[in-house]
């Protein structure tokens, strides 16, 4: 107590040096908790994103994560509406459980053969009342919020394409895409870019088709391989195109109403999904969740294997992207720790020298050396301290005026512009960490000079001038 | 023990010689007489300082006896060792050689920690420039020894308020040192010292930065906590006014004692 009363007193002695050496280390405080806080909010947009899309687990054939792309409808899952019902009515999961909805992935070929144009895609079948439901999850309070799918209440043939499908396929147009390029020669590429069985197929629908009113949704034609190795066609009503964000998947984009899907093909046979989705009302459950998935689907999995994974597994660049802000974060925080670790070192050793006189005297009246070295230690450390809350203070303050001025930005791989925010409040980890992490530093700091004054003679501490 | 002959008379208060030229140290160490035992002996101490390649031999086989209750000057020109003596005395400097008896224990042997504890319990400090904790009120300032001591906040309570109006500053017992004048600062100085009862208080030169009339006061308050308390004064002093209240003078130059003068007597040729 009377260590600490004197710390105080001595860190007050010299006001002017203190307050700088304090807002030294609150700058670098705020610095690395605003940092923290625009890293914490990445996570939360991606982890967001992620559930709102895919769930927080799914429930696949065991080997489809892996060798699924070359032939999603080759590991589909069947029995599924019984397990969704088994998963809905569970006692343990009812209370998790937001949504448990099929999924159902292929690769095909999309045509737009009035423009005698078409491209792979790779598609996705939803149940489009469930994808909406899945996009309202909003557990960590963002202020942003997906927009609904535009299937829902769609017809049964509708479908979502990516924005850059629609470019190749020549949609801009009657999708009415703004910033939508199109191509220079257009004229001249006609018919060189149409596969010759897509051309035989077209022919064949083409009869059957009425032509597109003036101003309805444009129709394209998509190529699908049914379960028996058959191709098959199907012609979708475009209604939107949606930027992916991500050029690659724009490319290929594309959604429609699971139902259509299955019946393009399994026919009239018993239909598969590539995977179950399972939106948890909370991330923290889903261990929880697995556990139980596990037991519930050893009843399915004698027929056919099955794994639940969850959506870091599902996910790896969020994973790798979150652990490259992990990394960033303990650089900054490295660099921020020298100058604190610098700083308060100049700070205390400038003390220990101007109070070197006062350092006899103490010894002199019968202070030990760890007495002389706990009173600088407790310096820093107050030091530490008051600097780290101070900062914590501040970066509370800013986050709120930067997320209030929602200064917008575009993320990598996002189509939207987004408020560039930061969460601090709540980040109780990260806070505590750096409050923790820079005390530390303070008192690493301020131990040698500690050590030093510790280790004055008395006589030459008292004759110093 | 091993006999050691003293080279110093000290006659007490009372006119009582309890020491003798060729008394032995055994004599003293076995109680004979115990409430005369000095509160410091000296003996064969020197010490060299070494600065570069020069070696300064600045004490040269000293023996001091400090007696009990008195007020011991030492005086000399500068460079005469006296403040080195006084250190030695004050357990804040080790001689190279001899050995060093305070308040009865022989501290060459002590650790450092063990020398801090015998220094806060034994020993008090007046220091030229009064060297107050500048952050701590005169009434903390004097309460820090007893806080270091781990005395009680009633025995503290009761203390403290005594000092300070033992030495005329009762009403000052909240000001910062800044706030004082030097007088006041080493009163308050000197309340410090006295704070834990000490056995010996060294005094460097206590007032070489008062003015005249402070210093007599502050010599006065000196003589007077001497006779109240019963505590030994040692100093080291260029004044004359202090040498003249002194019980007990010892002439230094070169680092030896050139003499020794009871009060109202003649100095002691040869000492050294």
């Amino acid at each position: 107590m009377m260590t600490l009363n004197l710390a105080v007193r001595n860190l007050l002695r010299n006001r002017r040096r203190s307050l700088a050496t304090l807002l030294a280390m609150a700058i670098g405080s705020t610095s690395i908790l605003l940092f923290g806080g625009f890293s914490a909010n990445i996570n939360y947009m991606m982890h967001t994103h992620h559930v709102q899309t895919s769930g927080h687990l799914q429930i696949q054939h065991d080997d489809f994560y892996l060798y699924g792309s070359g032939n999603p409808t080759a590991y589909g899952i069947t029995d599924y509406a019984r397990m969704i019902a088994d998963i809905q009515n569970d006692e343990v999961l009812r209370n998790m459980v937001l949504v448990a909805t099929p999924n159902l992935q292929f690769g095909g070929i999309a045509a737009n053969y009035a423009a005698n144009v078409s491209r792979t895609i790779i598609g996705n079948g939803f149940v489009a009342a469930d994808i909406n439901r899945m996009r309202l999850w909003n557990d960590f309070d963002l202020s942003t919020r997906a927009p609904p799918s535009a299937l829902e209440g769609a017809p049964a043939d509708a479908a979502v394409i990516g924005t850059g499908v629609a470019r190749v396929l020549q949609l801009c147009d009657a999708l009415k895409i703004v910033d939508c390029s199109r191509p220079k020669k257009e004229d001249k590429i006609g018919g060189m870019m149409l596969p010759d069985d897509i051309a035989q197929l077209s022919l064949l629908e083409a009869p059957a088709k009425a032509p597109a009113a003036a101003g309805s949704p444009p129709r394209i034609d998509v190529l699908v391989v049914n379960t028996q190795g058959a191709p098959n066609v199907t012609s979708l009503e475009v209604i939107r195109a949606e930027d992916q964000g991500i050029k690659e998947l724009d490319e290929v984009f594309l959604m429609m109403n699971l139902a259509q899907l299955q019946k393009l093909i399994y026919g009239k046979g018993p239909s598969r999904t590539t995977s179950i989705m399972i939106q948890l009302r909370h991330s923290y459950q889903i261990p929880a969740a697995r556990e139980r998935l596990t037991a519930i689907l050893a009843k399915y999995s004698a027929s056919q294997p099955l794994a639940v994974l969850d959506f870091r597994q599902l996910n790896p660049f969020y994973v790798q992207t979150m652990q490259m802000f992990d990394t960033l974060f303990g650089f900054v925080f490295m660099l921020i720790g020298g100058i604190v670790l610098f700083t308060v070192s100049n700070t205390m050793n400038t003390s220990v020298v101007e109070r070197t006189v006062e350092i006899g005297t103490l010894r002199a009246i019968g202070l030990r050396r760890a007495g002389v070295r706990n009173l600088f230690v407790t310096e820093g450390a107050l030091l530490g301290l008051s600097g780290a809350v101070l900062g914590v203070v501040l970066a509370l303050l800013l986050s709120v005026i930067i997320n209030r001025i929602g200064m917008p930005w575009r993320p990598p791989g996002n189509v939207e512009l987004m408020p560039f925010t930061v969460t601090v409040w709540g980040e109780n980890r990260m806070i505590f960490g750096t409050t923790f992490g820079l005390i530390c530093i303070a008192i690493l700091s301020a131990w040698w000079p500690a050590h030093r004054a510790a280790r004055l003679d008395v006589v030459d501490a008292l004759r110093h001038v | 023990m091993q006999p050691i002959t003293l080279n110093l008379v000290i006659i007490d208060n009372a006119g009582r010689t309890y020491f003798d030229w060729g008394q032995e140290m055994a004599d003293l160490t076995a109680g004979k007489a115990e409430n005369h035992r000095p509160v410091a002996v000296l003996t064969q101490v020197e010490k060299t300082y070494h600065l570069d390649s020069i070696s300064v031999p600045v004490i040269k086989g000293v023996d001091i006896v400090v007696r009990r209750a008195c007020f011991t000057v030492l005086l000399g020109p500068s460079g005469s060792g006296k403040t080195t003596l006084l250190n030695m005395i004050g357990c804040i400097d080790r001689p190279d050689k001899g050995e060093v008896i305070v308040a009865g224990c022989k501290v060459d042997d002590l650790t450092d920690d063990a020398l801090s504890d015998f220094r806060a319990n034994n020993i008090g400090f007046i220091f030229q420039n009064f060297n107050l904790l500048p952050v701590l009120s005169a009434y903390e300032n004097i309460e820090y020894p007893l806080l270091l001591a781990g005395a009680s906040a009633k025995k503290r309570g009761e203390r403290v308020p005594r000092l300070l109006n033992a030495v005329g500053l009762g009403d000052k017992a909240g000001n910062l040192p800044g706030q004082l004048s030097g007088g006041q600062r080493q009163r308050v100085a000197i309340a410090r010292a006295l704070a834990r009862k000490p056995k010996l208080v060294i005094a460097d030169e206590p007032t070489a930065n008062l003015d005249s009339q402070t210093g007599a006061s502050i010599l006065a308050l000196m003589r007077q906590m001497v006779d109240r308390y019963q505590i030994s004064f040692i100093f080291s002093s260029h004044d004359p006014e202090v040498i003249k209240a002194a019980d007990d003078t010892i002439f230094l130059k070169d680092g030896a004692i050139e003499g020794i003068r009871r009060k109202g007597e003649k100095v002691a040729e040869g000492a050294a």
